[in-house]
């Protein structure tokens, strides 16, 4: 296992919704080139955790860093913006647009001179670059101006992960990237994340498929009733052990 | 072409599929009517139809705008009368205290943009901050609007404005009068910024998945606070239209302005479910639904047929919508649209 410096922290996090404590000291390292797998039951926490690292909301109480350096995101927006990319479940795309159109959405690339100060969009650019830029991560799509809902589930689900990974420059949180998906694509997207890794990134994946989970991650964080009740290195973890861990019948 | 998004190439845009059936079905009815009686097919009757398209494709433009970005504006027609009702009060004042015509017909204009701008901005936020569902919201100033119109004016119509008004609506360049050609520069602009400009791949990115375009950083109830407000300065300019057409402020004007301009907008082969649709497919929506209206009269059929000829235009055109996105499965735009949450 090759760690770099320690790039995404959270210290002692806490999180309630009014009465319902949904995390309770949550503390997690992410280091550079690192993949972290991020797992436990229904109501666990996993998603309150996702949240709170993604700037979807705020802990209640601790600290979130980002490269040493404490930080508070106000939006999911403020979190994209240093570097920190969330992949959705489902949810990511629009399906009516081309799938350059989804890459640079929120990110689009203008024209030169006046016409791009005023807003309009250079079109073939991001046709292109979006190309290269999937092209890079290991994702091989059709051609970047047909519409995403023309796409097989497989190939949406390469898009959202392809934008996720080549916009991120720190961190990527994928939040279910393999569900639904046969084994082929999902051996891609499994592929996609070795490349993250490869690049420097620091990984967060969340899956309830143990197997992947064991197959991409160097260490597995697994939450229960809002507390990290084990971290380790994913070598110690067999099938049989990890979902012994996530159920509580071993205590780790 | 049933996910048009991106203007592929600007001949693509033009003549995709829906719009090419739209020209064949404007095209037969110009040769319908002309075949029933000839005079249909002359300057005249053509000016009078680009004089009732003007305003139609204003708000129907507008329409097209707030329906791609998921929601609707039920408003487009009551903002009509009210901003012609208010800037004809502003132009008789004007007027009587003997303010240049000029002068009075620019602050006209403005007063209507003024109203469109405010009405806007009320819609903007009830679906922004309170979070009404835009049918709801826009139903509430519609009415609020439609009444106010009745109430100020006491039912009757305004004149005494400048007298210069009347002339401006005559039609001096070919079929077009000086106010159409100031629209069609107007839907033009909108043309392109739908197609290439930022603001118009947000409205599509709203519509096809808020989720998404929120997450992706965009500032979702800024942009659609501008959709709203777009949709109703471009209202209120349809009511200066018809004030400079008519002379007059009336009440009664725009009535039932938001079903033509959603009818237009269905026939254009626009989904109500947002997303997706192509502005000339909207124009031309707009240019048969006032070629059906000028042709029926010229034939002397009865003037309520018209509204028959109308639904059958908007089923057909749904119907072709349906089977073009699911070819005939059954789970498209109109199953979308029943099932579909506020957004």
């Amino acid at each position: 296992m090759t760690t770099g410096k320690v790039l995404y922290e959270v210290k002692n996090v806490s999180k309630n919704y009014g009465s319902v404590q949904a995390l309770t000291g949550v503390s997690l390292k992410l280091h550079a080139g690192e993949v972290i797998g991020l797992v436990g039951d229904n109501g666990a926490g996993k998603s309150t955790l996702v949240k709170v690292l993604s700037g979807a909301h705020q802990p209640s109480e601790g600290v979130v860093e980002l490269d040493g350096e404490e930080r508070r995101w106000d939006s999911p927006h403020d979190a994209l913006v240093a570097g920190v990319e969330t992949l959705y479940q489902d949810s990511g795309l629009a399906p009516h647009l081309s799938v350059s159109s989804n890459v640079f959405l929120g990110r689009e690339k203008f024209s030169k001179g006046l016409l791009g100060k005023l807003g309009f969009l250079a079109q073939k650019d991001m046709d292109r670059i979006a190309h290269e830029n999937l092209e890079k991560v290991g994702i091989a799509v059709p051609q970047s101006n047909r519409s995403v809902s023309q796409l097989s589930g497989g190939q949406r689900q390469a898009v959202a992960i392809g934008r996720a990974v080549s916009w991120a420059s720190k961190v990527i949180i994928l939040d279910e990237p393999t569900n639904h998906l046969g084994a082929r694509q999902a051996g891609e997207v499994l592929a996609v994340i070795q490349q993250a890794k490869k690049r420097g990134l620091g990984v967060i994946f969340i899956s309830h498929t143990l197997p992947h989970v064991l197959q991409v991650t160097d260490r597995i964080v697994v939450l229960r009733l809002g507390k990290i009740v084990a971290d380790a290195p994913t070598s110690t973890f067999d099938a049989e052990s990890l979902l012994g861990t996530i159920t509580g019948l071993i205590e780790k | 072409m049933s996910s048009p998004v991106v203007a592929p190439s600007r001949i693509k845009s033009l003549f995709g599929n829906q719009q090419f059936i739209l020209l064949l079905v404007l095209f037969a009815m110009v040769a319908f009517f002309t075949w029933r009686n000839p005079v249909f097919f002359s300057n005249a009757v053509f000016g009078n139809i680009l004089a009732d398209w003007s305003p139609v494709v204003l708000i129907a433009v507008g329409e097209f705008f707030v329906i791609v970005s998921g929601g609707i504006d039920l408003s487009v027609g009551s903002t009509i009368a009210i901003s012609g009702v208010v800037s004809a009060f502003s132009m008789r004042a004007l007027t009587a205290n003997h303010v240049g015509q000029n002068m009075t017909l620019f602050l006209g204009l403005l007063t209507c943009v003024g109203i469109g701008i405010l009405v806007g901005s009320i819609n903007a936020l009830l679906i922004t901050k309170a979070r009404i569902v835009p049918f709801i919201a826009t139903l509430t100033t519609m009415g609020a609007g439609a009444g106010m119109a009745i109430v100020l004016t006491g039912g009757s119509q305004i004149g005494d404005g400048p007298a210069k008004a009347i002339s401006l609506s005559v039609p001096d360049f070919g079929p077009l009068s000086r106010p159409g050609i100031v629209i069609v520069f107007i839907v033009a602009i909108l043309w392109v910024i739908m197609g290439k400009n930022r603001f118009g791949r947000y409205t599509y990115a709203i519509g096809s998945n808020s989720f998404a375009a929120r997450a992706a950083g965009i500032n979702v109830n800024r942009h659609l606070a501008k959709v709203y407000i777009l949709s109703s300065v471009l209202a209120g300019l349809a009511g200066f239209y018809y004030y400079l057409l008519l002379s007059v402020g009336a009440p009664t004007s725009g009535q039932g302005g938001e079903l033509q301009a959603i009818a237009a907008v269905v026939i254009g082969g626009t989904a109500l479910a947002g997303g997706t649709g192509k502005l000339s497919g909207t124009v031309l929506g707009a240019l048969i639904l006032t070629t059906v209206t000028s042709g029926l009269i010229m034939i002397n059929v009865a003037a309520n047929w018209k509204q028959v000829v109308v639904a059958i235009l908007i089923a057909v055109a749904v119907l072709i919508q349906e089977f073009r996105s699911t070819g005939g499965t059954g789970s498209g735009p109109i199953r979308r649209l029943l099932t579909r949450n506020s957004k």
